[in-house]
């Protein structure tokens, strides 16, 4: 068994803990509204002790037989993350379906499509047709940014 | 009956419906086809699109999208060697070798035949059994609720996908995800920090987009350069009378197999079709031909897993407990549209509920048109690059989220949980047991709350009450079945090399 075999189960029982820690700190109930039932910490709390248990029967079960190892994923896969994290900021910062146009321009390029004509139609006209449809169709109104402060006047 | 037999049929004069049925089958086999849309996601990104619709009409897409998307994926699978969906795996194993043997339209046509038996037999049984299961359920307290949720995370131990232990962790998380947000009963809140957008907790809907679709894209971004070679094909052949007297009884077989593991919660269309086609085999005389392309293997796969979706609707419907991923997203689906999940629904709103079962058998019947006529054309749409197909699910998969609610919160809630099923994936945990666990997790924790005020607080009075401690043995038995099913396999492996030796 590998240190590095230990990393899925190490994260797993961090997260427990933290979860276990968080649930301490909730207010209590008082005993009048939660009578003959449980606080609302028990319940994560009774979860997280199952997970550690689990944590606990996953890791033998790695020490009997290891894991296979898993390779690195390719760049396209971290990139996409990452265009992810700019929808995110795009979002907040410019406009919702600008943020929409440029992610899908910039992961229709990082995962290998090379036709760039063909890549920006499809980022320019999806998101048109999607906002289309589900402000016109279904009456959604969208978050203010950019275009839409134009277009909502 | 006959009050259902009327619901039934007032399908086939709703014109709308019966439109929609042929536009979501459409729809449905396209998803179905494209590389690693299934059935579940293509529900979770279709599921906004109908919050204006009327109940029936709401369900009727979700359900038709889950039957058309399990059948399709057999297209992919027969003519690439690339299942359009998991359910389809077992097909592969046949379905691709007779297509390259030059009988790629005799192997769809067995595809579609059995499917569409499959489909048909489960949802007459769902018909039957869903009435009955209902009428006990009626008298389900909070004890055997909460005994009966608990049988159903154990099931989550043998999803064939991930590991049992894997499975539970995820199932776990799943429920803890459903804790976040104010405390039902005292209004306590809980992994808010401070953030009021969670004080009703997360919803179903963002959760499960980025569960399936953008952990999906994140997966999918691995083999963004593969290329797939295609087998040509003149057309669709109906399997021949021959071809029917080698198959009707695996046919058969498969229908309950598939019914049944269907029915079992959390169990789904992939588990079916592997153990529909493993009985094939077993009970086959020609067992020198699976995997060269018999059409025994396609017959007892395609029956299964299409069998398994009318049994899914079963529990998930009855029980308010999803049979499998995209059943979930049903329930979620019912939730909206105000029809609560029990066995009220088969009391309160019982005409609704057959005309759902009756739009089940029409897009049964229609994916059996489609895929005779059609098939080879949406064989063509699984040759889209993924390179443009993907960024397109992605702004379907943000819009979508952001329209149910118009809040930024759930398109986050979407980024966040995709990045989560990505890395959750990448270790070989499977994403379904957590979106399971999130549907059981409140109704776990609410009939245990109930529990413990019926009895003055004395848990182990749930022991006391026969059928949740029968739910409760089965629950046992779901949770260490796997494990001895494990040890007796490895058991009889570890007998055969010292016999061999």
């Amino acid at each position: 068994m590998k240190i590095s075999d230990l990393i899925v189960p190490g994260v797993i029982t961090v997260f427990s803990f933290i979860v276990i820690y968080l649930s301490l700190q909730l207010d209590l109930s008082p005993p009048m509204i939660v009578g003959d039932s449980m606080q609302p910490r028990a319940f994560p709390i009774f979860l997280m002790i199952i997970n550690l248990i689990l944590v606990g029967l996953l890791t033998y079960q790695f020490y009997q037989s290891p894991p296979d190892s898993i390779p690195l994923e390719p760049f396209q896969t971290w990139g996409s993350i990452i265009l992810l994290v700019i929808f995110y900021g795009m979002t907040t910062g410019v406009d919702f379906f600008v943020a929409i146009a440029v992610v899908m321009f910039l992961m229709c390029i990082l995962w290998g499509e090379k036709r760039i004509l063909v890549a920006l139609s499809a980022s320019l006209v999806t998101p048109i047709l999607i906002f289309v449809l589900f402000d016109q169709v279904l009456q959604i109104r969208f978050p203010r940014g950019l275009l839409l402060d134009w277009y909502y006047g | 009956m006959l009050e259902a037999l009327q619901a039934m049929g007032s399908v086939v004069l709703d014109p709308f419906l019966l439109l929609l049925i042929f536009a979501t089958t459409i729809i449905g086999v396209v998803i179905g086809v494209l590389p690693g849309i299934g059935a579940t996601t293509g529900a979770a990104l279709l599921l906004p699109f109908t919050l204006t619709m009327s109940p029936v009409h709401a369900i009727t897409v979700l359900s038709t999208i889950y039957v058309s998307a399990t059948f399709a994926g057999s297209i992919t699978a027969i003519l690439i060697n690339t299942p359009g969906t998991s359910a389809a795996a077992a097909t592969t194993f046949d379905g691709y070798p007779l297509a390259q043997r030059g009988e790629a339209g005799r192997a769809l046509g067995i595809a579609v035949v059995s499917s569409t038996v499959g489909g048909i037999f489960s949802v007459i049984v769902l018909c039957i059994a869903a009435p009955m299961l209902a009428r006990v359920a009626y008298h389900f307290r909070p004890p055997e609720y909460f005994a009966l949720t608990l049988f159903g995370l154990s099931m989550l131990a043998s999803i064939s996908s991930g590991g049992a232990i894997k499975n539970l962790i995820g199932g776990v998380f799943g429920v803890w995800v459903s804790t976040i947000g104010a405390e039902p009963t005292t209004g306590i809140e809980r992994f808010m920090f401070g953030n009021y957008d969670l004080y009703e907790g997360l919803s179903f809907v963002p959760v499960f987009i980025g569960l399936f679709a953008m952990s999906e894209l994140l997966v999918q971004s691995k083999i963004a350069n593969q290329l797939t070679s295609t087998i040509g094909m003149k057309a669709v052949k109906l399997p021949s009378r021959e071809d029917y007297k080698r198959i009707w009884k695996t046919i058969l077989r498969s229908c309950g197999i598939g019914t049944f593991i269907g029915i079992l919660p959390a169990e789904g269309a992939t588990v079916a079709s592997m153990i529909g086609y493993a009985e094939a085999r077993r009970w086959s005389k020609n067992k020198e031909e699976f995997g060269k392309g018999s059409i025994e293997g396609i017959a007892g796969a395609e029956a299964a897993n299409n069998a398994a979706t009318g049994g899914a609707m079963v529990p998930t419907m009855v029980l308010g407990i999803p049979g499998s991923g995209t059943t979930a997203i049903i329930l979620v689906g019912l939730m909206v549209h105000g029809l609560r999940p029990g066995p009220y629904l088969f009391t309160e709103q019982v005409d609704k509920v057959y005309q759902i079962f009756g739009a089940m058998i029409l897009a049964n019947i229609m994916f059996l048109v489609m895929g005779l006529y059609a098939a080879k054309i949406f064989a063509r749409i699984s040759l889209v690059p993924i390179s443009l197909l993907w960024p397109i699910v992605f702004a379907f998969a943000v819009v979508g989220s952001y329209s149910l609610s118009s809040a930024l919160m759930d398109v986050w809630i979407v980024l966040i949980f995709g990045v989560i099923g990505f890395f959750a994936r990448r270790h070989g945990f499977a994403v379904a047991p957590i979106a399971v666990g999130f549907i059981l997790g409140e109704m776990v924790e609410t009939n245990l709350q109930n529990s413990l005020k019926m009895f003055d607080g004395q848990w182990w009075m749930i022991l006391t009450q026969p059928l949740a401690v029968l739910f409760l043995v089965l629950a046992v038995l779901g949770l260490c079945g796997p494990m001895i099913f494990d040890l007796l396999i490895r058991r009889q492996k570890h007998n055969g090399d010292s016999s061999n030796s």
